[in-house]
């Protein structure tokens, strides 16, 4: 039980936030919650499954655009959530049936291709708004209360980073998962012993799918506009350093690598001009001596430090 | 421990905490001897970081100018990399407004930044000096009474084009463009005067943003028998576009003409030679003759050693704005609809000739819209004023400001 | 009429871009095909052949000394990455390179910015082929005709050197199996170190030849590597028949695409690579495996 009461203090810690900091510091956090359900969603593919996609922004823009529009028609939690879910899961269905029968660098590039497409379409096309993609959406309402509020929508936010990390935490814990983790370590051996491999990986990639849907739900909701950037590689890119610098195979890693990328990018820049500099320093010295990311070298601090302590 | 003490004790705590991890992030309110705060929300990495770096500078050269102090109170500049991403841009806009406090916005260079901060901005009344982006709407639906621009609407450069191609150049025109909105906006506006003077589009295209090989496209343009080409680019792309242009042989058949961005300075070195000759339409190049201008020139040269272009011209109008706004309010920036309204009234002499707000969309009022020359001046290639169109108005329809 | 000088001119258009791709994604297949890297910061090579053709010709006013001497120190550079940083991860999972490479990106953009400044840039043409010609009614850069030339020789060159000689049968080896190539008693470390670095350089050396049709600004890098990867890819990964074969198809798709099909011309690599992908996953000319 001690795993529960940590994660309802940690909770409870999120949402005072805004009691405790400025707007900007509250914002950042709302951002880091966002990517960190992107990222943890893409930890399901890279780090249970073994499917390394880089094209999961193609989910993260369907539910941010499929929000956006719903959310300019009506306000309820439908708009908000439901729809966008459901739209990211038909769209991480389809890609996903073609996609899973390839992998490795193929499955990369496939993915890859089909986030693009989105890309290509939404930037051209007049009724998305084309280049500016969906400006002015409004924030939703939820059983009758306005997330206008700031207070309510970081509520809002925290509320469903806890429900997305459940969910995840337990397909990863569930037979399935392990079935997953299965696949990850030897396919072969898991198809020779009966498991309809393709029909698990495509279960996973429409899981995460949904979930990277609702991230990218929020994150119109939260920028009030969702711009065909959300489908551009480098929004794959980016969720994918996350998980790496976090440690794949975690989903409380994906979720320290989204707050290092972004406290990195933002902090950074403020200070000096040069931040990319120093950005591409920290992911080479990272990969160069932190092996496992930053739950590996958390995990072999306290393992060192355990060490030590039993000597003393 | 009594309970008085353990809440000092707490409170003490929170400050503590809030300091630590705020960092820069929690700063106390100031009062009105403190310096005026002027965040600078613009690129300076990825593709328009030039363009960002000649906005700041011209800034400086002014405030340098008022030794960094005007009506007793000294000018901070707050300055944020945007990077031309609108997610970024927003975070980065939001941490000005809402962290920073800044008393005036400028900025941004990326339409998709300033089509995200814009409700911000309305919404938490922060005036915001636009001093690049160009997006039409901005004077247009979307426009706000705590929104200004200093440097011009995608209309203005291309409207006055139309007409003057159609009566100097030749009525058979192919139009090029980035396929983005913006793009397709400016060769709208050019067919808005080009097509009533008889005028007739022969073909277009809109090749891909970021596109490296023109050569497909060029290819058309010579089969399609226009006598000249009416195109839009900016950075990179404009570099590929006009060299690759030459390079195909056709500079000498069809002649070359476009939105300003297409030879300002910041792609021209880069062009070489293969932009001589080409005709462009812009409200600003440095090789004016007035007084402001020459001053402005001589000394952005000797400060950066480069020449100073349109976003250079942006950059000074947006700080002499500023300057002469704080002046008339007498550097009370707490009143922020007397500092609105000063800004609105401001009107000076600017390099690019008189500046002035248009009350209706409080764009800028180009005084000339002037029609250059690539050519060669002085050992180095510069944009020549052959021609002028005045006052340039956008349109601003659907614009209401509450008076 | 029209369409038969048309359809020439387009298909020599597509020729010349074709080339350029082999040019751009020949090194990014061999270094994946022997070492298994997927070398994110390919496009960055590229960038610094470009920015070091740029520093060279400003200093001896000489672009066939840029063209040779840029790749060479781009290839240094990428020894001296491969020596260092990429070895200690053979053997680790991939990410680990996927996360490394793509710190170069980074490092490598902003040194460049920093050194040169982010104003864009270019290369001009040497003077033998500044103008243009017409061939069969066609009107095309003579400078595309000598990338045409030039990227064709350099693909003979490149096979000859792997089909014929002992360097080569070393390389194709070692692309086949490392570790049986090393118990033959080959310094398979030494191979890695020459790969990675003679592909390093192949990238330079297409940044220099890019040069005079294309700009150089810092972020030039990365606007490459995504169609560098769908060329190898479509080709088959460390095969360079298919590169060459992948480059040229692109080619004349995207060139076609752009003609014919404007609305669609953001989409038609994609649409190529899925169709390869779906069709033939292991790309024309890769052996079936993984």
């Amino acid at each position: 039980m001690p795993r529960a009461v940590g994660a309802v203090l940690v909770l409870a810690a999120l949402a005072a936030f805004p009691w405790l900091f400025g707007a900007y510091p509250v914002r950042l956090l709302q951002e880091i919650l966002i990517w960190g359900i992107f990222a943890m969603s893409l930890d399901l593919l890279m780090g249970y499954a073994g499917m390394v996609s880089f094209g999961h922004s193609a989910f993260f823009g369907v539910g941010g655009y499929v929000a956006a529009l719903a959310l300019k028609e009506q306000p309820g939690v439908l708009a908000a959530l439901v729809y966008p879910a459901a739209a990211a899961a038909l769209a991480a269905a389809v890609i996903g049936f073609f996609s899973i029968r390839v992998s490795g660098v193929y499955f990369i590039m496939l993915t890859l291709a089909f986030s693009q497409m989105f890309y290509a379409y939404t930037f051209q096309v007049a009724w998305l708004g084309a280049e500016d993609g969906i400006i002015g959406v409004p924030r939703p309402a939820v059983l009758g209360l306005s997330l206008g509020d700031a207070t309510a929508f970081h509520v809002w936010v925290v509320l469903l980073f806890a429900l997305a990390a459940l969910a995840l935490w337990r397909v990863v814990q569930s037979p399935f998962g392990h079935v997953l983790r299965g696949i990850h370590e030897n396919e072969a051996r898991m198809e020779a012993v009966g498991y309809p491999v393709g029909r698990y990986k495509l279960i996973a990639f429409v899981v995460a799918g949904t979930v990277a849907g609702v991230a990218g739900a929020l994150y119109a909701q939260f920028n009030g506009q969702i711009p065909p950037d959300a489908f551009f590689w480098t929004t794959s890119g980016e969720a994918l350093l996350m998980v790496i610098i976090g440690g794949t195979g975690t989903l409380g890693g994906a979720v320290l690598g989204a707050a290092a990328f972004i406290l990195l990018q933002s902090l950074v820049s403020t200070y000096t001009e040069r931040w990319m500099l120093i950005l591409g320093a920290t992911f080479i010295l990272f990969v160069l001596f932190a092996p496992g990311g930053v739950v590996g070298a958390l995990r072999s601090a306290t393992r060192t430090a355990g060490v030590a302590g039993r000597r003393a | 421990m009594g309970e008085l003490t353990r809440r000092t004790f707490l409170a003490g705590t929170t400050a503590a905490a809030a300091s630590v991890a705020g960092g820069p992030w929690v700063r106390p309110g100031h009062a009105q001897t403190g310096p005026v705060k002027i965040g600078v929300l613009l690129p300076y990495s990825g593709v328009y970081t030039v363009l960002g770096e000649h906005i700041t500078q011209a800034m400086e050269l002014v405030f340098a100018r008022e030794n960094w102090t005007v009506a007793g109170r000294k000018i901070e500049l707050i300055k944020e990399d945007d990077e031309s991403k609108p997610p970024v841009g927003v975070r980065k806009g939001q941490k000005l407004i809402e962290s920073d406090r800044v008393d005036i916005l400028t900025g941004p260079v990326h339409s998709g930044v300033l089509a995200g901060i814009r409700d911000i901005v309305h919404n938490s009344k922060t005036i915001l000096i636009v001093s690049n982006a160009g997006a039409d709407q901005i004077s247009r639906e979307r426009c706000s009474a705590w929104i200004f621009r200093t440097s011009f609407s995608n209309w203005q450069p291309c409207q006055p084009m139309g007409g003057w191609v159609a009566k100097n150049v030749t009525k058979e025109v192919f139009q090029i463009a980035p396929n983005y909105q913006a793009g397709k906006d400016m060769m709208a506006a050019f067919r808005e005067t080009f097509v009533p003077a008889g005028g007739k589009v022969v073909g277009e295209d809109y090749p891909k943003f970021g596109e490296t090989d023109y050569a497909p496209y060029l290819t058309k343009i010579r089969q399609s028998g226009a006598k000249a080409v009416f195109a839009f680019f900016s950075g990179s792309d404009a570099v590929n576009f006009v060299k690759q242009y030459d390079q195909f042989g056709l500079k000498q058949t069809v002649k070359l003409t476009g939105a300003g961005f297409l030879t300002e300075p910041d792609v021209l070195p880069a062009q070489g030679k293969a932009a001589l000759g080409v005709l462009t339409g812009h409200f600003y190049t440095p090789l004016l003759d007035n007084p402001v201008n020459q001053r402005f020139v001589k000394e952005f040269r000797e400060k950066y050693r480069a020449m100073p272009d349109g976003f250079a011209c942006q950059g000074y109008d947006t700080a002499e704005v500023i300057v002469r706004a704080l002046k008339a309010v007498n550097g009370n920036t707490q009143d922020k609809t007397k500092l609105r309204q000063a800004i609105a009234r401001v009107e000076f002499d600017s390099p690019r000739g008189r500046f002035r707000f248009d009350p209706k969309t409080q764009n800028i009022i180009q005084p000339f819209i002037y029609v250059r020359e690539v050519r060669e001046v002085g050992g180095e290639l510069n944009n020549v004023p052959i021609d002028k169109i005045p006052e340039v108005k956008d349109p601003g329809t659907g614009c209401t400001l509450p008076v | 009429m029209p369409f038969v000088p048309d359809f020439f001119g387009q298909a020599l258009n597509g020729l010349a871009y074709g080339v350029l791709l082999f040019l751009l994604s020949v090194g990014l297949t061999l270094i994946f095909g022997m070492l298994d890297v997927i070398n994110l910061a390919h496009g960055s090579f590229y960038m610094l052949g470009a920015y070091a053709g740029l520093a060279l010709i400003a200093a001896t006013g000489n672009f066939w000394l840029a063209l040779v001497a840029a790749p060479l120190a781009v290839g240094a550079i990428g020894a001296l990455i491969e020596r260092v940083c990429l070895r200690p991860l053979y053997g680790r999972s991939p990410l680990d390179q996927v996360l490394l490479t793509f710190g170069f990106i980074y490092l490598f953009e902003d040194l460049v910015k920093w050194t040169w400044g982010g104003r864009i840039r270019s290369i001009p043409p040497p003077d033998l082929f500044s103008g243009s010609v017409r061939v069969f009614g066609s009107t095309i850069p003579s400078y595309r005709l000598f990338v045409i030339v030039f990227g064709l020789v350099m693909a003979v060159a490149l096979w000859l050197v792997i089909e014929r000689t002992r360097l080569g049968a070393v390389i194709r080896a070692g692309v086949f199996d490392a570790e049986m190539t090393a118990g033959l008693g080959i310094d398979i470390h030494r191979v890695f170190t020459g790969v990675f670095a003679f592909g390093a350089a192949l990238a330079g050396l297409s940044g220099v030849i890019a040069g005079p049709i294309q700009s150089a600004y810092p972020a030039m890098g990365v606007t490459i590597l995504i169609p560098a990867l769908i060329v190898v890819v479509v080709g088959g990964l460390g095969s360079l028949k298919g590169s060459l074969a992948g480059s040229l198809i692109i080619g004349q798709a995207e060139t076609f695409g752009k003609a014919w099909l404007p609305e669609a011309a953001m989409l038609i690599i994609y649409v190529v690579m899925a169709l390869v992908v779906l069709l033939r996953p292991q790309g024309l000319f890769g052996r079936a495996l993984r």
